[in-house]
């Protein structure tokens, strides 16, 4: 029940489709904003989503130790748990911990063709299925190619998952003509969703670049003290 | 003994499991001529290093109990505390902790920061111990001091700065160069006593430099002329960047790393002259005891060695002559002859023999002056009591001490292994907090408790070679408990009518879940429905409820009771009768509230080669363990999970035989989860085989 609960109440229903999903299966979303506004919080909110619905989600950090990266789920699901009064807070968060698995790896340790042995692995044992990966720090200005969003979307679809990735984009950089950020212009057509974030006064606005149906543009934020997303 | 506390060091060499620490140890002592010869941890020679004093540390190659130890170097005094690295004897480094007045904290220049190491960076937090690192193994195939740095860094949050850099690595590792002085150091001799400084190698000057560098911007942080220096690039001195590094370790703000290669004998006498000189000394550490008299008002305790002593003990162990109990004091002296007082039983103890401790060899002393470690004999004490002036009714802050999470039943063979036993159980629970001891009044078995597998399993070696006691033990067993997870309504009367005077007596009320609280009694009766002599009866009546659980009889926490109505009988009520009503009462609400059974939740952590990544992964699955996450580094992975205690006995067995060896796993624990209901039925179930196998 609480959990319907706070899915009903949940702002990314807004950009969802019926079934409460962003993406679609084998699909690729990325988040994007400069150093600090919040790409990670709402990578977390995303995937708080996907647990409450039931499925599973592969949190995969290249840089953040596993601890920090739990840190951020505790904090956001407690400021989730503040927001909307939940009592027993720590009983759902048990309930949902064993849906939620942390990988990180160094930058320079990290591929996709090592991510998939990983995932096989995990699977062939039958640990973990994931039905939402996110990737968070993937180096978007210099080492990632078209060949990876490719790898990344075959196996997307290989684990019947969705992918969404953090880029992180530059102050002093202009979009290209069609308005998207450099660092995933050349990816764009591969992209099924690309969410931005822009801070503005006391809030930072999530702004729909490609997907989501036909929702207002900037019909969601984020909140600046609490980085939970609001209506 | 000397009294310049300038020139005193209290200092713990803390540290991950095999990370060499107590071969850093040998080697201080032997450099500072306390002892004559070098042994191995794991010994070919059979004589094991000389830190390791108990014999099963010596077979085992690992340090249990801590040995306080004094040595001297360049006219500092140094009292050592060997920790043990096991996280099942944390509360030992705890203990050393809080004696200390700074620590070296020893990294594998392969492993890094590994898990154990994050729960002594915590325990050294919680204490306040400012510290040095030590990075040691850097022979060792795989050797990358820069790479510990970072996870010091990153992991650990320190400002780990670099105080040194290697000169060569793994077979070619041969000194260090200091970066305060720029002068390489080489360590000659057999025993790499003989120091030879020489100019940096050509091929290192460089890097040498830029790491130079580094270091002045971080020391000129916590000292101005250094920043002035730099900005105005003037010479700077070693002495300057010392000077600023103290003020910044002292502060906590900063961590200088050292490296070498204890085993090799490199880079020991380095780490001894940075102790003394960045590690504070006893009277730059403030400590606070509590002061009884005052509502445990926080006391800071003057270092001076003439005013009214304070001491903790803060470890026993047992010798020869009776019982050993080693001291750190903080303030005044303590003398032969002295009297004081236990402040926890407030027994006077009059002191007799002092001595000064050099692992399990000794030195008659007659004092102890403040900032000093020592040992005393004959005192009847328990681990952490506060030995105080009589004129001083003060506490050393207590320590934080977990409670025991799992326990096995002993079985002696003969009556004399069962007198032995008792001394020996007596003497452990004195030494250790951590480890308790009881007698289950139904099956008549001694049962000892403690902080997981090995914890026991040590006192039990300990009790047959120490002691001579012979016992058998029983399966492990894990402290589950029982809670209630709503809340029920309670009316209950206990009447009894049996010739003479009766029993009658009435309590109403509630209970309800009091999350991770033990146990909370409202009293909410008005009009004397419950005259107010019997509402301490009826407390005790339901904490009576709380030693059984009515569901599987384990211990019942969590539960909140409120009393609001009763009734009670000009003749025949009594104490007893309201005891029996609110045991009546408990029983009758706590089956409607719905009791659940919790069990032990451990956080364990392996590290392991990445090839096994998935074996490993699959045997914390096999134990319904949550994998938290998995940590790429390298060749390395950690895995950090949470698997419940009961899943884990014999795990190091399966690890090892699944990775060839080569991963290793902490385990500590994490907290209290309900059981599946699948098995709180096979604990039923097996609770009733084991009825009726009593019965039979």
């Amino acid at each position: 029940m609480l959990k319907k609960d706070l899915m009903m109440r949940n702002p990314l229903r807004a950009v969802s489709d019926e079934s409460g999903y962003i993406l679609p299966e084998g699909g690729l979303g990325a988040v994007v904003a400069r150093a600090g506004v919040g790409k990670t919080a709402l990578l977390v909110q995303l995937a708080l989503n996907s647990l409450l619905k039931g499925d599973n989600a592969l949190h995969i950090s290249l840089g953040d130790p596993v601890r920090k990266v739990s840190l951020w789920y505790r904090e956001v699901f407690n400021n989730i748990g503040t927001h909307y009064k939940i009592d027993k807070i720590d009983d759902l968060w048990n309930e949902l911990l064993p849906q939620r698995f942390i990988m990180t790896f160094n930058i320079d340790g990290f591929s996709v063709p090592r991510l998939d042995e990983r995932l096989t692995e995990l699977a062939d044992q039958d640990i973990f299925h994931p039905q939402m990966i996110l990737i968070d720090g993937l180096p978007f200005n210099d080492q990632v190619k078209r060949t990876d969003l490719h790898a990344l979307k075959e196996l997307s679809e290989k684990f019947n998952s969705h992918i969404w990735f953090t880029v992180r984009s530059h102050r002093h950089e202009e979009p290209d003509s069609e308005g998207m950020p450099i660092q995933i212009s050349e990816f764009a057509d591969l992209l099924d969703v690309a969410i931005k974030l822009e801070p503005e006064e006391n809030e930072i606005k999530l702004k729909v670049l490609k997907g989501c149906g036909s929702i207002s543009s900037q019909a969601l934020s984020l909140d600046s003290a609490t980085m939970l997303i609001k209506e | 003994m000397s009294k310049e506390l300038n020139n005193v060091r209290n200092i713990g060499i803390s540290a991950h499991i095999d990370s060499g620490k107590t071969t850093l140890t040998e080697r201080i002592l032997f450099y500072t001529n306390k002892i004559h010869a070098i042994h191995d941890v794991k010994g070919k020679d059979g004589v094991g290093a000389v830190m390791d004093s108990m014999e099963l540390e010596k077979e085992r190659g690992i340090t249990i109990a801590s040995a306080a130890t004094f040595c001297e170097w360049n006219n500092f005094e140094i009292n050592i505390i060997d920790t043990p690295g096991h996280v099942d004897f944390t509360i030992e480094v705890e203990r050393s902790l809080r004696v200390l007045d700074g620590a070296i904290l020893v990294l594998c220049s392969v492993g890094g920061v590994q898990s154990q190491s994050i729960t002594v960076d915590q325990q050294m937090k919680r204490y306040n111990v400012p510290c040095i690192a030590f990075i040691n193994k850097c022979d060792r195939s795989g050797a990358n001091p820069e790479r510990v740095i970072d996870q010091l860094i990153e992991k650990l949050g320190h400002n780990a700065v670099a105080m040194q850099i290697p000169i060569g690595l793994e077979v070619d590792h041969q000194g260090v160069v200091d970066l305060s002085t720029m002068k390489a150091t080489y360590f000659d001799g057999e025993n790499g006593e003989i120091l030879r400084s020489e100019e940096i190698p050509a091929e290192l000057a460089e890097k040498a430099a830029e790491k130079r560098e580094e270091l002045i911007e971080a020391a000129s942080n916590y000292c101005d002329d250094l920043a002035d220096a730099f900005l105005e690039e003037q010479e700077i001195s070693a002495e300057m960047i010392l000077s600023a590094m103290r003020k910044g370790v002292l502060a906590r703000k900063i961590t200088p790393v050292y490296m070498g290669s204890a085993y090799k004998n490199k880079g020991v006498q380095p780490l001894l002259d940075a102790a003394t000189q960045l590690l504070p000394n006893p009277s730059e550490v403030t400590n606070i005891a509590l002061d009884l008299d005052q509502d445990e008002d926080e006391i800071v305790l003057g270092s001076d060695t003439e005013g009214q002593a304070v001491a903790l003990a803060f470890k026993l162990e047992d010798g020869q002559y009776g019982q050993l109990t080693y001291i750190r004091v903080y303030q005044g002296t303590l003398s032969k002859g002295d009297t004081l007082i236990n402040t926890r039983s407030g027994k006077k103890i009059k002191i007799g023999r002092l001595v000064q401790m050099h692992s399990n060899q000794m030195e008659d002393i007659n004092s102890i002056p403040a900032g000093y470690i020592g040992a005393l004999f004959g005192i009847d004490c328990a681990s952490g009591d506060t030995f105080a002036d009589p004129k001083l009714n003060y506490s050393m802050t207590s320590m934080f001490v977990p409670e025991p999470v799992i326990s096995l039943a002993l079985v002696p063979k003969d009556n004399k292994s069962q007198i032995n036993m008792s001394k020996a159980l007596n003497r452990f629970s004195k030494e250790d907090p951590t480890f308790r001891t009881h007698v289950d009044d139904e099956t008549n078995e001694t049962i000892i408790e403690g902080m997981g597998e090995l914890h026991l399993e040590v006192y039990v070696e300990r009790m047959q070679r120490e002691y001579g006691a012979e016992v058998s033990t029983g399966q492990p067993r894990v402290a589950y408990r029982e809670t209630i997870t709503r809340r029920a309504e309670f009316n209950y009367t206990h009447k009894k009518q049996t010739g003479g005077s009766g029993q009658y007596g009435r309590v109403a009320g509630y209970m309800e879940p009091f999350g991770d609280g033990e146990f909370d009694f409202i009293n909410k009766v008005t009009g004397g429905s419950i005259p107010t002599q019997f509402i301490s009866s009826c407390e005790k009546g339901f904490k009576a409820g709380l030693i059984k659980g009515a569901l599987m009889e384990f211990p019942v926490t969590g539960i909140r009771v409120e009393i609001n109505d009763g009734a009670a009988h000009s003749v025949d009520s009594s104490e007893m009768a309201f005891q029996a009503a609110a045991r009546g009462a408990f029983l009758e609400a706590y089956r409607k509230a719905k009791p659940v059974i919790h069990e032990p939740i451990m956080k364990v952590v392996i590290e392991t080669p990445t090839e096994f990544q998935g074996t490993v992964m699959g045997t914390i699955n096999q134990r319904r363990g949550t994998i938290l996450g998995a940590q790429e580094e390298g060749p390395m992975c950690v895995v950090e999970s949470q698997v419940p205690l009961a899943e884990m006995f014999g795990y190091s067995t399966v690890l090892r035989s699944s990775t060839q060896g080569k991963a290793q796993f902490t385990m500590e624990f994490a907290n209290y989860k309900q059981v599946p209901q699948s098995i709180t039925e096979e604990l039923q179930k097996k609770r009733e085989d084991e009825a009726k196998k009593g019965a039979a």
